[in-house]
């Protein structure tokens, strides 16, 4: 009773209990987290809209090296197609010439060539790829080198593109 | 454990209670939280997939995530009405 009569006038006005402004009922959390599915949805949707539309630009033809500069089991490093993409161009014991990005597709590293075990080694966390294909060996990477789509026209290898 | 009176020709039987309801609401949330996360997950997936140019996985995972929002709205849609019809038999109770 007492209690009533000392209750401030604004309480009646304003009823709600400051901890339970926040208050938010089980509906309310089941209907915002179908919100955010439908939110996901249309991020999704977004994604695969922009991956199916994108066209990659044509990439420019560069000469990279000379045949007779990239002896078997050698190898070469380039940039392609800026400045800023250093790639490596190697040559197999078995004459065949391969050219990947350098970048590691871990956390992006420079690989090294090792051509007694035919292998790009990633120095930073041991990761390994492949000389032939750029597909990972070892390691921690997951996704393959991207490759560099290299051409031989006459005495010279050209980088016609790049094929992730 | 309070057993709600249900009206003649229900469906239902008697078991269901009020508190049978609240841990049904409430196992029901938790399933929808992890299909939003299962759908986080997707995002993560497709984005990454988009900047490794791996276009083949955009389309399933975008198709999964559908699935997933139609569940999650089949599940709010049934345990709201399956709420709603608990205490419209608790008034009648």
């Amino acid at each position: 009773m007492r209690d009533e009569a000392n209750r401030p006038r604004w309480r009646e006005d304003f009823p709600v209990r400051w901890d339970e402004d926040q208050y938010m009922t089980r509906r309310e959390l089941a209907k915002f987290l179908t919100l955010g599915s439908g939110l996901l949805v249309a991020i999704n949707a977004l994604i695969a809209i922009v991956g199916l539309t994108r066209t990659s630009p044509r990439l420019p033809e560069r000469r990279v090296a000379g045949i007779d500069e990239l002896p078997p089991g050698g190898s070469l490093l380039f940039r392609y197609p800026t400045a800023d993409d250093p790639c490596i161009l190697v040559r197999n014991a078995d004459g065949r010439v391969d050219a990947f990005s350098q970048v590691c597709t871990h956390l992006s590293c420079a690989v090294v060539h090792r051509p007694s075990q035919g292998t790009l080694d990633c120095p930073c966390h041991k990761g390994s790829f492949s000389c032939l294909d750029g597909r990972p060996l070892a390691g921690p990477p997951t996704r393959r080198l991207p490759r560099i789509a290299i051409e031989r026209h006459g005495d010279d290898l050209v980088a016609t593109g790049i094929e992730v | 454990m309070a057993t709600i009176s249900l009206p003649r020709g229900s469906r239902c039987s008697r078991v269901e209670t009020h508190e049978q309801g609240s841990t049904l609401f409430a196992a029901i949330l938790v399933l929808i939280a992890t299909l939003v996360v299962i759908q986080l997950w997707l995002v993560a997936a497709a984005l990454d997939a988009l900047l490794a140019n791996q276009i083949a996985v955009l389309m399933p995972t975008a198709l999964s995530s559908i699935v997933l929002f139609v569940l999650s709205a089949g599940l709010l849609w049934y345990v709201t009405s399956f709420d709603d019809r608990l205490r419209q038999w608790g008034r009648h109770d």
